[in-house]
């Protein structure tokens, strides 16, 4: 196996347990006396779904990305990559609303302790994403300069997986998050 | 030669007061340990300093037979000490449960509430509350319910057993019996903050009749004042601010923020057992509490000597 | 535009202090050499600021009541010197060692990353600058080097220090989840032919599976500490116990890092002892099997002690005898290993170099602070001692009685490949028998002070029996032990310059680091023979005696 791919697998299983110690608190405070904290039922559900398909839709852009190799398929490329990352920010911007949404009504990291894990667990998510947006367009910049051809595979590679990571972590936190939420 | 046998004697019967049955439990516990463990030290110590010797260059100037390994001795070394194991966690679950007795229904006959620096000793059933000295009657087995008011301390008086940590937010219950009478000293054991270091515990265990006398004294409102500078002092404590903090029962002061003073003199020493209780350590105390016990939560007063001489006055008449 | 770098001539010599070839070829230095240099250098500036704060400690205890320090002092000094002696010295010397010797011993030339492992040095180093910061910018922390909640919290202790506290710890986690990515990777992928994972030299064996607990273990830690920022910096509740936060919480958090952390620090003090005692008893080590495979079994066992930490804090004795099972259990590979290293020398041809004499030293040393520990695995005599000086010895004979020995034993058996100038023996000895009279009189009585009473962490003392003269007695040997310290200072630098030139193999050892040139040059290898065992130089050794070239024509040459 390629150094990279090691590399990444070994750096997203150390992250997977920084998220899952995020998670294991997440569960423990969302449950101040065993129950459901009250805070929990402002969550918005459908609007969080809507959010994680577009965020779900960028990992399949990135995969597509992969699968047009070849010099005269670069303008494929280079649209997938572009919608990747505008699909990520849609994610961004949602998730973003959410927070506002959640703010304006006095919900914030410090309102109780369900705030505190929430926007903690959430939040990192979010930095995550937010990383990987960075690295993917300075992907995009990469493959727009044609200048870096022998490394874009490596380069494509470790930031998919990256990216699908992130996505995976969102799938558990949703449900964990999300769908605790209406259980 | 007998003089020094005397000294090592008394050192090690030093090392393990016990006044307890737990004490007890947990000293045979550990003694059993140390015998095996001083045993494991000594065979690896041994083995070690015999081939340092046995086997030195110089007197074995060949290269030795490259043995690699032997499977039978790597059994043995695993498997004896998997069973030494086994003895001693049927010995620790065995002590665990001798000492850690079911609690559950029974009201704990003491309540310690644990702050920065300090201890709240009140006993719910006689209706007492005090400070950082607590009281107990000879052979029977009292419940105590530990928790904090502020950070994680933790209450370990070792010639009584175990120790317990006060966890604010959680109440903790654990058994107190003194089988002899004695004073016994105990500290805080779970760093919290600046002066953990002077968060001294002191145990009377008493006789069944000291131990009523005793808290009938507690249950007592406080004496007034008969004596004039006395009784100025007192005045000064509910207008001074003293009374916003301390609470001395039968008086308008009823908050238990600080240690309860109703009964401070009878207490031996003062500020969790830094000093002794005497007229000119309380006057110190007093005059300049953060010089004494720094970033403990009484500020300094600046108080005038005749407040002073009033003050200390009626404390000292707190029996 | 190039993304990779390339190596220079082989016949560019390393950088080298003596021959002052630029502080900017240092700082930009990718080698994996002179990075682990760095980090050895690093580790010993931080050990002398560790060790003078424990000097500061050890004479305001000297008697009760004294003076010296203030309580606000105290407790600063010994948080500092907590987390010091950790993160910045036994961690850094640890990675140093490996970044140096790991890709020597497997025959590469490079780590994998060559940038994450200059990033990982330089982070860490910032981090450990960003700690003692702290005391000019408010106060360093003050609430023990583990920081329990809600203690750490703003309301109790109101200055940044415990701010500083998290983010160096947080900028020197990441230096070292960076640097345990890199021993994986070259390991996994930059053997040279022949050498499987069965024939890697011991040492190397125990990086990499140490690498996976820092993988599993320091994200756990990054989640608590951004949780007690997030608490501390915004105002959440995780922590705070009056607002429905959980003083528990954080103590699981930290200690499910926090005992892992310990075989961290452990796991390559075990792999430099079994690199020292082979080749000074001149036999191969014995049950390399059991000491491979117990190291995996320390790895994975570790995850399930962490609440022996715990048991005074009330959890229930189900709860309790779990963990008191599973830490007694981790005590038995540990055991293994003991026997392993004795059995290596027993029926040898012992030389007593100060390595030797240093890696021997340890086996005593540990099996005491060993011992020491399994004791707190019994829960009622954790109930009496835990949180006292009792668990001060114990962790003092674990950390300074392995880690700090091994280290030590390393240097001396290193020392010459990293310079080209073997240690004066003669200041070795002196510097042994100090450290070994210093360190037993000081830590030693601590098992007493413990059992008679005196808790952990305090400024002072109450006047009681036996305290002023057991803390007398181990002040005075404390003094003895920083004399230890300084002979060896002196005799690194005196040997640089008068110590006797080394040659490729000055101890007659097998494994691959032996076969470059004293010091290395930048490129380290140039040719590697296939490998055919676990003692490779051996190999050539007897086939050389044997008039047959082990040399593989096609000369395996390694970018």
């Amino acid at each position: 196996m390629p150094r990279y791919k090691i590399f990444m697998f070994f750096f997203l299983a150390s992250e997977a347990f920084f998220f899952l110690a995020l998670i294991i608190a997440y569960v423990y405070y969302s449950h101040p006396g065993g129950d459901l904290s009250a805070t929990a039922q402002y969550l918005d559900f459908k609007r969080s779904a809507l959010y994680t398909f577009f965020l779900l839709a960028s990992s399949l852009t990135i995969w597509l990305v992969g699968r047009v190799s070849g010099n005269k398929k670069k303008f494929f490329r280079l649209f997938w990559i572009s919608m990747t990352v505008i699909l990520g920010l849609v994610f961004l911007f949602g998730q973003g609303s959410e927070y506002a949404r959640l703010m304006q009504t006095d919900i914030t990291v410090s309102k109780d302790v369900f705030g505190s894990a929430f926007f903690t667990l959430t939040g990192f998510h979010g930095l995550h994403v937010i990383i990987g947006l960075v690295v993917l367009s300075i992907f995009l910049l990469m493959t727009l300069s044609g200048r870096f051809r022998s490394v874009e595979k490596t380069v494509l590679e470790s930031a998919s997986l990256y990216w699908h990571f992130v996505d995976v972590v969102w799938l558990v936190v949703f449900s964990v998050v999300y769908i605790g939420a209406i259980l | 030669m007998q003089y020094f046998w005397d000294k090592i004697e008394r050192f090690f019967s030093a090392l393990f007061q016990a006044a307890s049955p737990q004490a007890e439990d947990i000293n045979h516990l550990f003694y059993q340990f140390t015998i095996v463990a001083t045993l494991i030290v000594l065979i690896v110590a041994g083995g070690v300093i015999y081939s340092a010797i046995r086997y030195r260059a110089k007197k074995n100037p060949e290269e030795p037979a490259q043995t690699h390994g032997n499977l039978k001795l790597e059994i043995t070394w695993t498997v004896i000490p998997f069973l030494l194991l086994v003895f001693f966690f049927y010995l620790t679950v065995k002590a665990m449960k001798e000492i850690n007795q079911p609690y559950a229904g029974k009201k704990p006959d003491i309540v310690i509430i644990a702050h920065q620096w300090w201890w709240d000793i009140r006993y719910p059933g006689k209706k007492i509350i005090t400070a950082n000295e607590l009281h107990i009657p000879v052979n029977q087995k009292l419940l105590m319910e530990i928790e904090s008011a502020d950070v994680i301390h933790s209450w370990w008086v070792p010639e009584l057993g175990r120790k317990t940590d006060a966890v604010p937010g959680r109440q903790n219950y654990s058994w107190i019996v003194a089988d002899k009478a004695g004073v016994y000293k105990g500290k805080c054991s779970e760093y919290c903050g600046t002066q953990h270091a002077w968060m001294l515990i002191r145990v009377v265990a008493q006789t069944e009749e000291e131990f009523e006398k005793w808290a009938g004294q507690q249950q007592k409102a406080a004496v007034t004042p008969t004596d004039s500078v006395a009784r100025a002092g007192a005045r000064l404590f509910q207008h001074k601010a003293c009374a916003s903090c301390h609470a001395i029962r039968g008086t308008a002061a009823i908050s238990h923020m600080a240690p309860d003073l109703t009964h401070l003199a009878s207490r031996k020493t003062i500020l969790s057992g830094m000093l002794p209780l005497t007229d000119a350590n309380l006057r110190h105390w007093l005059q300049k509490p953060q010089k004494i016990k720094p970033d403990a939560n009484m500020p300094d007063f600046m108080l005038s000597p005749q407040e002073m001489n009033a003050l200390t006055k009626y404390l000292e008449e707190l029996q | 535009m190039r993304l990779s770098a390339s190596i220079p001539e082989p016949n560019v010599p390393l950088p080298n202090i003596l021959r002052n070839n630029g502080l900017l070829y240092w700082i930009s230095s990718v080698d994996h050499k002179q990075i682990g240099i760095m980090y050895l250098c690093s580790s010993l500036i931080f050990f002398v600021l560790g060790f003078s704060e424990a000097l500061l400690m050890r004479i305001q205890l000297a008697q009760p009541g004294m003076t010296l320090l203030s309580p606000e002092l105290y407790n600063q000094i010994f948080t500092m010197h907590g987390t010091t002696m950790i993160f910045l010295v036994l961690t850094p010397m640890l990675i140093g060692f490996s970044t140096y010797l790991l890709p020597l011993m497997i025959g590469a030339n490079e780590m994998a990353f060559p940038r994450l492992n200059a990033f990982s040095f330089w982070i860490f180093l910032f981090g450990g600058i960003l700690l003692y910061f702290s005391f000019l910018a408010g106060g360093a922390p003050n609430v023990g080097w583990f920081s329990y909640a809600p203690l750490s919290e703003k309301n109790y202790s109101f200055s940044p220090g415990v701010d500083y506290w998290a983010i160096s710890i947080l900028l020197m986690g990441i230096g070292t989840i960076g640097a345990a990515l890199n021993f994986v990777t070259t390991t996994l992928t930059m053997r040279v032919a022949g050498m499987s994972l069965t024939r890697v030299p011991l040492f190397v064996w125990m990086i990499f599976v140490n690498s996976f607990l820092i993988l599993a273990a320091f994200p756990v830690l990054n989640a608590g500490l951004v949780m007690i920022l997030i608490d501390r910096l915004l105002h959440a509740h995780f922590f705070t116990t009056a607002s429905g936060g959980s003083a528990l919480m954080w103590q699981h958090m930290f200690w499910v890092f926090g005992h892992p952390e310990v075989y961290i620090l452990a796991l390559p003090a075990f792999a430099i002892a079994s690199e020292v005692i082979p080749v000074f008893s001149r036999k191969p080590i014995f049950g390399y099997e059991f000491i491979a495979g117990s190291t995996v079994a320390i790895t994975l066992l570790s995850f399930g002690v962490w609440a022996h930490h715990m048991f005074a804090v009330g959890l229930g004795t189900t709860f309790n005898a779990f963990f008191a099972a599973t830490s007694m259990l981790i005590a038995i590979p540990t055991g293994i290993k003991i026997f392993n290293w004795l059995a290596t020398m027993w029926r040898g041809s012992i030389l007593f170099s100060t390595a030797m004499l240093f890696a021997v030293a340890f086996l005593i040393e540990f099996t005491i602070g060993g011992l020491s520990g399994v004791g707190f695995a019994l829960v009622p005599v954790d109930w009496r001692l835990t949180d006292s000086y009792f668990v001060v010895a114990h962790i003092h004979y674990v950390f300074i009685g392995a880690t700090l020995i091994c280290g030590f034993a390393g240097v001396y058996y290193w020392y010459p490949k990293i310079t080209g100038r073997i240690l004066s023996e003669k200041l070795g000895k002196w510097h042994f028998w100090l450290f070994i009279f210093g360190f037993n009189g000081t830590f030693f009585v601590f098992h007493f002070l413990g059992l008679l009473g005196m808790p952990r962490r305090v400024f002072t003392y109450p006047d009681l029996p036996y305290f002023g003269s057991l803390n007398l007695f181990s002040t005075f040997w404390s003094v003895v032990l920083i004399l230890s310290f300084m002979v060896f200072i002196y005799n690194l630098f005196y040997s640089l310059k008068q110590g006797k030139p080394a040659g490729r193999n000055p101890w007659n050892a097998w494994s691959l680091e032996w076969l470059t040139n004293s010091p290395p040059d930048l490129k380290s290898f140039t040719e590697v023979p296939v490998v055919q065992s676990r003692r490779p130089l051996r190999d050539i050794r007897d086939s050389v005696q044997s008039g047959i070239s082990a040399l593989n024509e096609t000369g395996v040459e390694h970018a």
